[in-house]
């Protein structure tokens, strides 16, 4: 089992459970957990990041309700083999909602559709990298 | 009052002769949920507890604790109730051991294997007279006592008071894996805003005797953010000419994010404020 190098931040505008979701989505993303992987149980998850069980539990929850994680009864809770199975018009509209929050994070500060586009283009050689190094 | 709240408080005042100590506090406690009732020393927090755990009747207004009344009912709830006081009085010459064979015999459901799992995790010895166990050490002996009959509702009076940073952590890491195992509804109160603001469900801030906070935490973090927003409008909008709307949002985005702590003191000055 990996050491989770999930962090919680008491400053981060999201719920608790909002930061472990996105966490483990990021994780998920850049290889960090690999398909098939076990995560450790809510129990263990709480006592690392000392937050009530019951917030991991939701974060679980709503990863499985994704297909992100697939809890296997009696064995734990593990990363999906393959990515979630989703069809066009629900791919089409996860990403047209990510992409709405970040042309109006663009706008809110004043950025460019051409900065908005770069960053974009950042975050994904980011993760890439973050791949190609594990 | 429902007999789903594990804790349901209601217009409660308690008063010493004159003085009312507690004014009119009305809260619920979920089944199942962590509530922290949070507030500065002499703000009632104590005298709350009292009342909860039936040693100190109501001046006005009702208490249950699952259910029934702690005044009338304190013996058939103690067997259901875990208690960690703030001072934990043990007989200082007796040992861990000793002291939990005691409590063997007070309740029906004692779990005398889980009691020694609990007392090995921290490494608090059996065998010593507790008055020669560090205070840490007797904290903990009182949280394991506390959590070995299996109670549904634990009710810890400010657990970490004068703890180091350790002990603190290994106590609110018990408290996690109790919760995690038996989904434990928890009241607690507490000076020690950074342990418990990732556990706590739900908090209530007292002052003056008077609840002036009583809400997830969760809504309370996002509120106090957007309240510090509007508070910084004149410095975010500055000269600029925008307009009202977009200027507030616009502070809303850089409000910063306050801890529990921080929305603890800001409430704790307002409410000095209120009461010059």
């Amino acid at each position: 089992m990996p050491t989770t190098p999930l962090r919680i931040d008491p400053r981060d505008p999201a719920p608790i459970w909002r930061q472990i979701e996105e966490g483990i989505r990021r994780l998920v993303a850049t290889g960090g957990l690999e398909p098939g992987l076990a995560v450790p149980s809510v129990r263990e998850l709480a006592r690392g990041l000392r937050v009530n069980p019951n917030t991991v539990a939701k974060a679980y929850q709503r990863l499985a309700d994704a297909g992100v994680l697939k809890v296997k009864r009696g064995e734990g809770t593990f990363v999906t083999d393959a990515p979630p199975s989703m069809t066009d018009g629900q791919r089409s509209q996860v990403l047209t909602a990510a992409a709405d929050r970040l042309a109006v994070e663009a706008h809110t500060v004043n950025a460019s559709r051409r900065e908005a586009h770069e960053a974009l283009d950042r975050a994904f050689d980011q993760l890439e990298t973050g791949r190609e190094a594990r | 009052m429902t007999d789903q709240t594990a804790i349901a408080v209601r217009n409660l005042s308690v008063a010493y002769g004159p003085h009312t100590v507690v004014q009119d506090v009305t809260f619920e406690v979920a089944p199942g949920t962590v509530y922290a009732l949070l507030g500065r020393n002499g703000a009632g927090k104590s005298s709350i507890i009292r009342s909860l755990l039936g040693q100190r009747r109501a001046s006005r207004g009702e208490v249950r604790l699952l259910g029934l009344d702690p005044w009338t009912r304190r013996a058939e709830l103690m067997a259901r109730v875990g208690v960690v006081p703030e001072v934990p009085d043990f007989p200082p010459e007796l040992s861990a051991r000793r002291i939990a064979s005691f409590f063997a015999g007070l309740y029906p459901c004692w779990d005398a294997a889980g009691f020694g799992q609990r007392l090995r995790r921290f490494g608090v010895p059996d065998g010593r007279p507790t008055g020669r166990l560090s205070r840490g050490q007797r904290a903990q002996l009182s949280l394991s006592l506390a959590l070995s009959h299996a109670p549904e509702l634990l009710v810890l009076d400010d657990p970490t008071l004068g703890l180091d940073a350790v002990a603190r952590r290994e106590l609110f890491d018990e408290l996690i894996g109790e919760l995690a195992d038996r989904g434990t509804t928890v009241f607690v109160t507490t000076h020690d805003l950074a342990g418990i603001e990732g556990i706590a469900d739900r908090v209530g801030m007292l002052h003056g005797g008077r609840l002036i906070v009583d809400e997830e935490v969760e809504s309370l973090k996002a509120r106090h953010r957007r309240r510090t927003g509007l508070r910084a409008v004149p410095v975010a909008v500055g000269e600029s000419v925008q307009p009202r709307e977009e200027a507030e949002r616009a502070a809303h985005d850089e409000a910063e994010v306050m801890t529990l702590e921080e929305i603890f003191v800001e409430l704790a000055d307002d409410g000095k404020e209120a009461a010059r």
